[in-house]
Formats: C-alpha cells, structure tokens, sequence
C-alpha cells in the first residue's frame, strides 16, 4: 500500500554497530519471488541487548502529526500450512497485540502461528514532527527462545518494528534480525531417536534387544509416521550425554536376510555445526551387487499439531563414501567434515520441530536404493 | 557432475580442464583451480571404461596433478596452508575424484618439512577403502603408490623402514584384494574377457612388490618375519589363479636371491598351498633359475656362498611332499620340475650324481605309476629330462652322460621304461655326444679345453653298465623292416640302420675309451671287446651290422698281438696262442651272424671271410688263411646266387687273392686261384664269364707289394705263369666273341686288348706268352668287328641327317655326341653328361632313353683311346711299332 503513496516519513532503524556487526546470510523469503536470492541479516544472540538509534526523516517543510511512535521486538513462528489447527485459532491464546495480523510480518504466504516474543515501548508521545529526529532504543537483555529459522513450511522470525501511528494510515518499519542460539552439550534436545522408514526397501534392524521383526522387513509409503524405536542404545546415548559423560557411539547391526549385512557405526550421535562425522561400515555379508554407497543428511522439519503434522524432508547434504560393491569383511570409512554445509541444528517447540537424521544409502546396480536413518542431533556452539 | 560418453570426449575435456586449471593458478585462484581439478577428475568415475582406456585417462589426469601439486608446495606458506585445503578437498560430493584430490594434497603436504607424514599417510590409505570398484579402486591405489614414492617416512630408524613397508603392503593387500575381485564381476560369459583384463592390470599390482623391495632393501630380518609371511599369505588367501601365479612369479623376481635362500623353507610350502590349477612348474622353476642365478652370481664375484643348507636336500623334500599331495599332478608337469631340481643341483653340486639318481628313481616311479598310456603324452618331456639338451649348466655333456651312465642306476631304469621311439632319441643324443667329442667336434664348442683323460672306462662294471643302457638300442627292432620281411629284395640289403651304425661306432669309442692303466694286457681288452659282443648278440638280427665293429676290433688285437709278439720273442708263443685264438672268435661271429642272419648277410659274411684269410695271410698263418678262403668258397658256392653278386665275389676273391703271399705252399693258392677261374668261367652271362676270367687271369701273375719289401725287378720270385695267363685271355676272348650284342662283343674286345696290352708292357713275350702276333689279330679282329657297326651306324647316320638338316644346321658338333657313354667294368653303362665334367656321371646298367648311336660310340673311342695309347707308346717301346693298326 505504501507503494501507491510517498511515505511521508522516512523511518531508519539503525543497530549499534551494525556495520562491524556479524551477518547471517539466508535466502530470501520465498515470498519475494527469487529463491536464489540471499539476504544477510545482522546477527543478534540469545540475551544480547539490542540497542540501537531509530531516525525518522520528515520530508522538508512537511510536518506530520502523529498519535505517538512506538517501537516493538517481535518474535513469531509463520506456517504456511497448518495441519489440522488454524492459524489463527493456534495464535488464541498468545498475547498478541491489538494491530498483529495473522499474517506473518516476512512472508505473505505464511501465516503467523504464534508470537512467542512482543516487547514494546513508545519512543515519543503523540505530537508534531517538523524536522529529522532520532530516538535512541534499547531492549535490555532481550532473551531469545527460539533460534531463528526459515523452512519450508514453519519460518521463525524476529524482527524491530517502529509504528508511527497517525490518524490516518500508520506508518511501520519492520527491520528483521537473525538469531543464534549457541548450545552447550547439556542444552542439547533430548529425544534421540533412530527411526526408519523406506521408499523401496527397508534395512532391518538386528536389535540387542531383539523386537523379533527381523524376518519382514517392512514396506511403508514414502512419508509415514515416524516410529519410535526401543533402541537401548539409543537410550543409553541420552543417559550418558545427560551425565555429562563422553558420548557413546551410534553402532547399529542390520541387514536384509540372505542379502546384505552390516555394521555401522558413528563415533557419536551429537554434532556441533562445525564438527565431523566419523564412522565406518563394516560388511558382514553383501550378495547385493552394490552400485555406490552415499550418505546424506536429512533435515525433517515436523509442524503442527501431532496428528495432523506437515513432514517435510530436506536432503542437507549427499556425500558418496563407497564406490563399487564391497565384499565381506571390507570396512569403509566414513568421514563428513559439516563445517561446509548451511545446516540447521535440532529444535524443537509447540508448533514445529527440526530433526536431522543421517541416512545411509546403498544403491544397486539395478538402482534400487537401501537406507538406514538414524536420528543425530545438531546444535550451534559458538 | 558427469563423465563424458566416448573417450575421445574424455580425453579433451580432461585437456581443456587442465588449461582452466593452469589459467587459475596463475591467477592465484585456488578454489576455481580446484573446481576443474574436480570436473576433470569426474572422468574417472566413468564405469564403462576397459582397463586401458582408464589408465589413458589416468596418464593425462596423473600429469594435470602434478602441475596443481607443484603449485600447492609453492603456496603453501603464502595463504594456501595444506593442512586447510586437505579438508577442504573433502568436501567432494563424489568419492573418486575426492580421494585423488585429497591424495594430491596429502602428498603435497608430505613434501612440507613440519607436516605429520605418519598420519597423512595413514589417513590417505584409509580413506582410500571408500573405493570398492576394482578398476578404479586399483588405479587409486596406484596413484597413491606413485604420489607417495619418495615421500615416505626418511629411512633413517627401524621403525619408519617398517612403517613404510607396512603401508606398501597394505595398499598392496587391497589392491590385491580388488585385483581378484575384478575377475568375478560382470556377467560369468565374460570371465575371459575379465581375465585378459586382469592380466593388463597386474603391473599395477605387481609394482607394489617393487616398491617393497626397494624399501626392505637388504634387510632379511625385516623382510623373513614381517613381509614374506604376510604376502605369501595373501597369495594363499585369494585362491586366485592368475592372482598366485603371478605374484608368486614377482616375488622370486623382485626380491633379492640370498632372500630366497633363506626362505626357501616358506616359499615351497606356500607353493604347496597354492591353487591346483596355478603350474607348480612354472613356480619352481621361476625359484630355481633364482636360486641359480645366486651361485652364478657368487662365482663371479668370488664371494663365499652360502652352504648353510642343502638346498638339493630342501627341494626333494619337497618334491616327495608334492608328489604325495598332488597324485594328480601329470607326468609333464612333475618332469618339468624335476628337470628344473636338475638344473639347480647341477648347478650346486655339479658333482653329486646321486642326487640325479634319486630324481631319475622318482620319476620311474612315477612312469610305472602312470603306466604305458600316460606316459606316452609326454614322450619330449622324458627326452628332454633325460637328454638333458636344455640345460644350459651342463657344459660337457660326454662327461655328464658318461657319469650318468656309469653311476646312476635309475637313469638306466627310467629309460627303460619309455618307448622305443624316445629311447632312442635318448640314446642317439648320448652317443652322437660321445662320437663328437672323439671327432673332437662339438666339443670345441661348448668347451675349452677338453679334458678328454676325464672320460675313460676304469673298470668292467662301467662297461657293463654302459652296454646295458645301450641294450634298447641293440634289441631294438626297425618295426618298418619287420613289416617287409616277406619280400627279402637285394636294396633291403643295403639298407643301413641308423641305430645300429651308432652302436658300431660306440663300439669303437668304448675300446677306444678303456683305461690302458687298468687293462694292461691284450687279454683283459679282449675280454671286455668280448662282453661288448655278448651284448651285441642279443641284437638278434641286428649284429649283421653291429659284428662287423666287432670282428674290426678283433683284427686291431691282432695286429698288436703281432706287434708285441716281435716285440718280446720270448712271448711268441704266447702271443701266437693269442692270435689264433682271436681268429676263432672272428670265426664264432662270422657264424653267428650267419646263423641269425642266413642270406641277408651273406655278402658281408663272404667278405669278411676274405679280409680275415687277407689278414691270417699277412700274418703267414696259411692254415687260417686257408680256411677262410674256403669258407668264402663254400659262402658262394651255396649261398650266392645272384649273378651280379657272384661276379663281383669273384673280383673281390681274386683281389684278395691276388695279393696273397703265404699260400704258395701245400698247393692251396694253386687250388684257390683254379677254382676262381673256373668259377669265372661259369658265370652265367657272357659278358661276366669274359670279365671274370680275363681278371683272373692277373692270379697267375703277381705283381709288387711295397709294403713287404717287393720290388719290380728285384724281386725275382714272382709267382707268374704266362701260359695260363694266355689260357685266361683266350677263354675270355672266346666268350666275348660268343656274346651276341654285337656293340657289347666288340667292348669286351676291346677290354682284352687292354689287357693284353698291360701284359706286354709287362712282360717279355717269352714269359707273358701274349706277344705281337696275338695283338695284331686281336686288333684285326676288332676292327673287323666295328667295320660292321659302323656300317650299321652309316645307315642311321644318313637316315636322320636327312630329317635333321633344317633344325640343327647351326651347330657342328653331332647330335650324336650330345651324350657320352662309357661303360663300366662290371658292364654298366656311364652317362657322362659333359666330357668335362665327369663328376656328372649316371651309372646303370640299363639306359632307357640311350639310342643305339650312342651305344656303337661306345667300343669305337674305346678303341680309339687304344690306339692312341699304342701310338704314344711308340715312342717309349720300340716294341708297340710291330703292333699294326
């Protein structure tokens, strides 16, 4: 709308130090046409103050009256689709202020699910603007829950929006920001899990504990429900991550009957951004006349109300580790330096959750694909 | 990223991304550098590559690599440090080109003073097990090898010689690994196709085993405990034929000899182990040339070798051992090993004969064994085993075979056992090597100075030994001759057996041969020449050839009897014992040969008897003398009966007799010479009677023989009687004048009046009884004679000249002249086929395409000759001017 009318208030809002400030480049939101495009948001950590000098420029010899100019913090999760739940009955119960809209504030396509952060304060009472004016701002501290994210389906985002409220139209600026939550190892999510789930065929599990499904492997559509698994291990991995003890590796037995078997083993099931995934797989039986063996990492972005959730599926990283089919007894290395790679660490709310898992491919030579996932955990250290 | 479709397409993107990739780096822009680095390398993921084509590829990618490798040591203290890009070439998406990139970093980096080889490498090799695909997992690991070549830990300590030499054979271990698995991959039609594939690829992995060699270098300890072990066991392990066959090969190869020596206990029990399929032969073989090549090696450099263990000994232990587990093993095989055991002990123990015994024992185990059929499939391998021709150690192979002969019992066995055809061979090789060094021939060859002292016959087991290796070859039956038996012709006659003419000659050598320190006395030569014959007589028919040696050895006796008798004449009588007692055993063989032979040898039996009583005459022992020329007698009274065979019995009788000195007495050359004659004149043809008698007619005047001191002119005793000498030549002229061929009547004639002649040249006319009167009368009746041919010959003449003219008026010489003939004295015709050039000469008795012409210009040059000859002896002899012609 103000496209058609010459604003007639110039708003800047300006961090301090901004410019020498770190800045996260992320793509643009999909509602601003190119996808390719980047923008690069100031970077702004859990807690941090955010100060900064808001300037509103008065076209000369103009004078705008105004009710009062107010400056806000906002941060809020966006869905574009909403499984089950609507929009706008999720966001009942938040303490949304009079003018939020239910549409998110970044992207017209998604719609505002909650708003989990509203700070606000008025910079000036109501009055006259006749010249240029700055108003210095600060949000003390400003604790930050959520890490900023933009997905498929669930954004979240923050933003300082400045609001000179008119009698007629009011005049806003938004100015979005990018969040970092930096995790110690203590912090980190707490349901680890192994799941698995197939296109074509499925790896069975030889489990310790012995679940005695080991004879049908089982074929499900391609996005099926998520299915916990009674992994001791897996369980262990969480008891001994919470006691602060060195974590033990992901190890897992499976294998097709009369086919394929094989060991792998991750050194651990929690990685920072920055580290390296090592691990190897050791062929304990292999009739299949295996084409290449890749690893990839998959983000699973889960949202909405359980029953009703969107799954959506982002292959972060494919990386081939074997090529040509081994025989018995081979082991292959596997090593994923992460540091490279734009990823984005587990988290977890009401509304949405971002899994990653690592998933083990074997094609064949007919080009039929075999997979294992297992749930690994990514968290930001500074 | 993908691989191109043709390698052509490949070859020139790799082209064109190494020139991105130069461009880039001399622009500093490492990232772009690298990224063509990479889409280059996207050509080595191409699955359908064959194995050459890859390694193409592989040559040009190699090249590019090392431009960016250079560039990367240059840079690295100035933005670029190793370590960083190390991971950062791990972030390819693609294992392939990842690894070539990461291996390319790594060894830039190794080449940094500071960095930590020991884990670069460790790490390199690791993460090369990502590669799975045998092609391209073998050039990976080969690329490895390459980059790291000098940049292995410094050899300095013990302990970076066994690192490095663990990181060979563990690329080496895996390259195998991938090396085997090549052939089980694709579609089972194609398992040829992948074998030759394979065989394209072995360098690759062959030249791990280089690469260890270099680094073990000569340290034994090192190599015995820590390598030999694990990569024999990895040969085992694959049960890969091709895979075993050659590594095997490459080990004996590449590492050092004294190595080999020293291993040798684990490196034939290895052999044990390996595959049946893979050649034990070839394996051994490979073994023992290198084991052999040490001892060379050692005598060249004066070294002192190492006789720490028996290596004989350690190979038959092992040949027992193989022999028990692999039954299967066929006679080719198990011969080619046991030739190559030869070869090594001959090269050790050049002088350890029974080594050599227990080889030939085992191995005619082994032929009974297998029985007949079996082993005639390997017939050339049991030659060359036992000829040993291949065998480059034996230097001289007399003095081999003698000691084989003489010492080794199996050898004698085990050729016993093969079949006539290769015991033949066997023994023809072994007796053409002795003849040749008695001729002194190859021996020069092979060896310098011959010592032939070396090669002599100490005692009488040696001889029998000797003879009975020979025996296959007396009792041995020419199976061609055996067919034909039934038509007994005269050309079978004359057929020589090979084999037998090599026994003669053996015969000579071994009494050639016999140690005269040993066998002083005539007697105790004798008794060996006797064995030989008692061999020999088990040749059944086959001593009508081989006798002959025999009794020719008799007369060499004789002879020195004779010599010593004069020598020592108070042995005389001793000796003249010796004498007589050697003529009986001439005549046992003479009647041997007749009672096994009968017919087929009478005309050697007759001759032999006419040498002998030559011989006995020589010798004044009339008695003897006497009887084997009556032994001839009654040979051709009843058993010649071929004309041309009795008439040249007779000449050779009158030769014989002819030259007799000791007859005289008791009548007997009057008798001999009497019935020779008379048997001439019996002759049934003609013209045999005319020739016979007028030779004989030479009986009855003796001429010189230096030898005994006679002299023309001194010697006033000559038997000579002129009268029968006239008798003879009226007989003969009588016969000629009888024979009906008109041409042949006036050659004969012509023939007495050259013989006549010879007489008057002679002799007086008083004593010869042939004087100038008879001559003249002859010659008219000879003329007389060819005036009628001639008239024969006109008609002819002026009956072809008439159809010649046209065609041959250019020429003068006569057509008839095209051919001369002349005829022999036993009545053959000689076709000269140019008067120049007579060694041209076809002799037959009968000539199909002659024409009479031809024949008439026989007797009339005969004569013409004569008569120059009369002529020219005018001028010598007045008496030659009474003769008229």
């Amino acid at each position: 709308m103000n496209m058609f009318f010459k604003s007639p208030i110039d708003i800047e809002i300006l961090l301090d130090g901004e410019e020498s400030r770190k800045h996260v480049e992320v793509p643009a939101s999909t509602g601003s046409g190119n996808a390719l495009r980047k923008e690069s948001l100031p970077l702004i950590e859990d807690g941090e103050s955010l100060k900064g000098i808001v300037t509103l420029r008065v076209r000369e010899g103009k004078r705008v009256e105004h009710l009062g100019v107010k400056i806000s913090v906002v941060g809020s999760i966006d869905m574009q689709k909403v499984g089950g739940v609507t929009p706008s009955s999720a966001s009942k119960g938040s303490s949304a202020s009079s003018n939020a809209s239910n549409y998110s504030a970044t992207d017209s396509k998604k719609k505002q699910v909650d708003q989990f952060l509203y700070l606000s304060y008025d910079l000036c009472p109501p009055g006259e603007l006749q010249h240029s004016q700055s108003f210095p701002f600060a949000f003390k501290d400003l604790a930050k829950m959520y890490e900023s994210y933009r997905g498929k389906n669930v954004d979240v985002s923050y933003y300082i929006k400045v609001t000179v409220t008119r009698k007629s139209t009011d005049i806003s600026k938004l100015k979005r920001f990018w969040v970092y939550l930096y995790n110690d190892i203590s912090k980190t999510p707490n349901n680890v899990t192994t799941t698995k789930t197939g296109t074509r065929k499925i790896i069975n599990e030889y489990t310790d504990g012995g679940n005695g499904d080991k004879s049908k492997p089982k074929e499900t559509g391609s996005t099926s429900e998520p299915q916990e698994n009674g992994n001791e291990q897996s369980s262990d991995t969480l008891t001994s991550q919470e006691n602060g003890v060195v974590p033990k590796p992901v190890k897992l037995d499976i294998g097709i009957d009369n086919c394929l078997h094989i060991e792998f083993e991750y050194v651990k099931s929690q990685y920072t951004l920055k580290d390296v995934i090592v691990g190897r797989i050791y062929f304990l039986l292999t009739r299949l006349r295996v084409k290449y063996m890749e690893l990839s990492l998959i983000t699973r972005e889960s949202s909405g109300v359980k029953q009703n959730s969107v799954i959506i599926d982002t292959t972060s990283i494919r990386f081939e580790i074997m090529d040509g089919s081994p025989v018995k007894g081979e082991t292959i290395p596997i090593r994923l330096f992460l540091g490279g790679y734009d990823l984005t660490p587990n988290m977890s709310c009401n509304y949405f959750t971002v899994k990653n898992y690592l998933s083990l491919v074997i094609i064949d030579e007919d080009g039929r694909r075999y997979f294992k996932q297992s749930e690994v955990v990514l968290y930001r250290t500074r | 990223m993908s691989y191109s479709e043709s390698v052509e397409q490949a070859i020139s993107n790799i082209k064109q991304q190494t020139v991105l990739m130069q461009r880039s780096l001399n622009n500093r822009k490492l990232m772009d550098a690298l990224k063509f680095t990479s889409t280059m390398l996207t050509e080595l993921r191409n699955p359908r590559l064959l194995p050459k084509q890859y390694y193409e590829l592989y040559i040009q990618i190699f090249d590019s690599l090392t431009i960016l490798s250079a560039y990367l040591v240059e840079n690295h203290s100035n933005g670029h440090h190793l370590a960083d890009l190390y991971e950062l070439v791990q972030y390819a998406g693609n294992v392939v080109p990842r690894l070539y990139l990461m291996i390319t970093v790594g060894t830039s980096y190794l080449k940094i003073p500071e960095s930590p080889r020991e884990e670069i490498l460790k790490d390199m090799i690791e993460m090369c097990r990502g590669v799975q695909n045998p092609i391209r997992g073998l050039f990976l690991r080969y690329y490895l090898s390459q980059r790291t070549k000098q940049l292995l830990l410094p050899e300095d300590d013990k302990d970076s010689i066994e690192f490095n030499s663990q990181f060979i054979i563990t690329n080496f271990i895996e390259m195998n690994k991938l090396w085997v698995r090549l052939q089980h991959q694709g579609p089972l039609r194609e398992r040829d196709q992948r074998t030759k594939e394979r065989k394209e690829l072995q360098i690759l992995v062959g030249s791990q085993l280089v690469r260890l060699s270099q680094v073990v270098d000569d340290n034994l300890k090192l190599y015995k405990i820590e390598i030999l072990p694990i990569l024999l066991e990895q040969i085992v392990q694959c049960r890969d034929v091709v895979c075993q066959e050659y590594l095997y090969d490459v080990i004996c190869q590449v590492f050092p000899d004294e190595f080999h020596l020293k291993t040798l206990d684990s490196l034939l029990d290895t052999s044990l182990q390996l595959s049946t399929e893979v050649s034990v032969t070839k394996i051994i073989l490979t073994l023992i040339t290198r084991l052999n090549g040490y001892i060379e090696r050692v005598q060249q450099e004066n070294e002192n070798r190492d006789e720490s263990n028996n290596i004989f000994q350690r190979f038959w232990k092992h040949l027992l051992k193989l022999n028990e587990e692999r039954p299967d093993l066929s006679i080719q095989e198990l011969s080619g090993i046991i030739l190559g055991i030869m070869n090594l002990s001959l090269t050790w123990y050049p002088d350890n004969i029974e080594n050599l015994n227990r080889l030939f024992s085992l191995v005619a185990q082994k032929c009974k064994d297998f029985g007949e059929e079996k082993t005639s499939e390997s017939e050339s391998f049991m030659v060359d085993l036992l000829t040993a021709q291949k065998l480059e150690v034996v230097k001289d192979f007399p003095i081999y075979y003698f000691n084989l002969i003489t010492q080794c019992e199996s050898f004698r066995t085990l050729l016993t056992l093969q079949s006539s055809s290769s015991q033949m061979e066997v023994l023809t090789k072994i007796i053409d090597s002795f003849l040749g060094r008695l001729m002194g021939t190859k021996q020069q060859t092979r060896n310098k100075d011959g010592d032939k002292s070396q090669l002599l016959i100490t005692s009488k087991t040696q001889l029998e030994r000797f003879l009975a290796v020979l025996e296959p070859m007396i009792t041995h039956k020419d199976t061609k001759k055996e067919n034909d038996e039934g038509n007994d012709t005269i050309s079978r006659e004359f057929t020589l057996s090979i084999y037998q003419e090599k026994l003669t000659k053996i015969c000579h050598f071994l009494m050639l041969s016999l140690d005269k320190s040993t066998f002083k006395t005539i007697e105790s030569e004798i008794e060996l020449l006797l064995m030989i014959k008692n061999v020999f007589h088990k040749g059944g028919k086959n001593i009508k050839f081989t006798y002959p040696a025999i009794i020719t050895n008799f007369w060499r006796m004789i002879r020195k009897c004779n010599i010593y008798k004069k020598r020592i004449p108070k042995k005389q009588i001793y000796y003249d014992n010796l004498i007589k007692q050697n003529f009986k055993y001439i005549s046992r063989c003479i009647n041997d040969m007749f009672n096994n032979c009968g017919k087929n040898s009478v005309d050697t039996i007759y001759k032999l008897n006419l040498q002998n009583a030559a011989l006995a005459d020589q010798l004044s022992l009339v008695d003897i003398s006497y009887d084997f020329f009556s032994e001839a007698f009654s040979v051709f009274e009843e058993s010649l009966s071929d004309s041309k065979t009795q008439f040249q019995a007779l000449i050779y009788m009158a030769q014989t007799l002819q030259k007799t000195r000791s007859l005289y007495k008791e009548n007997y050359y009057n008798s001999l010479i009497v019935r020779t004659t008379l048997h001439g004149s019996k002759l049934l043809k003609k013209q045999d009677q005319c020739r016979a008698v007028y030779i004989c007619s030479h009986l009855w005047w003796a001429t010189e023989i230096s030898s005994v001191g006679e002299e023309e002119g001194e010697t006033t005793d000559f038997f000579r009687e002129g009268k029968r000498v006239l008798e003879c030549l009226q007989r003969s002229l009588r016969a000629a004048d009888s024979r009906m061929d008109n041409v042949e009547s006036c050659e004969l004639m012509v023939e007495i009046l050259n013989v006549c002649l010879y007489y008057f040249v002679h002799g007086d006319e008083q004593t010869t009884h042939v004087g100038v009167s008879y001559i003249n009368g002859l010659i008219e009746l000879i003329k007389n004679n060819l005036k009628s041919l001639r008239l024969e010959e006109e008609q002819r003449l002026s009956e072809i000249d008439t159809t010649k003219i046209d065609s041959d008026n250019e020429t003068n010489t006569s057509p008839y002249n095209k051919y001369n003939y002349v005829m022999g004295l036993d009545g053959t015709y000689i076709k000269l086929g140019n008067v120049n050039n007579s060694s041209s000469a076809n002799i037959d008795f009968k000539v199909k395409d002659m024409k009479i012409n031809d024949m008439i210009q026989i007797p009339i040059k005969h004569f013409d000759r004569t008569c120059e000859y009369i002529l020219n002896q005018r001028d010598i002899d007045n008496r030659f001017k009474t003769v008229v012609i």
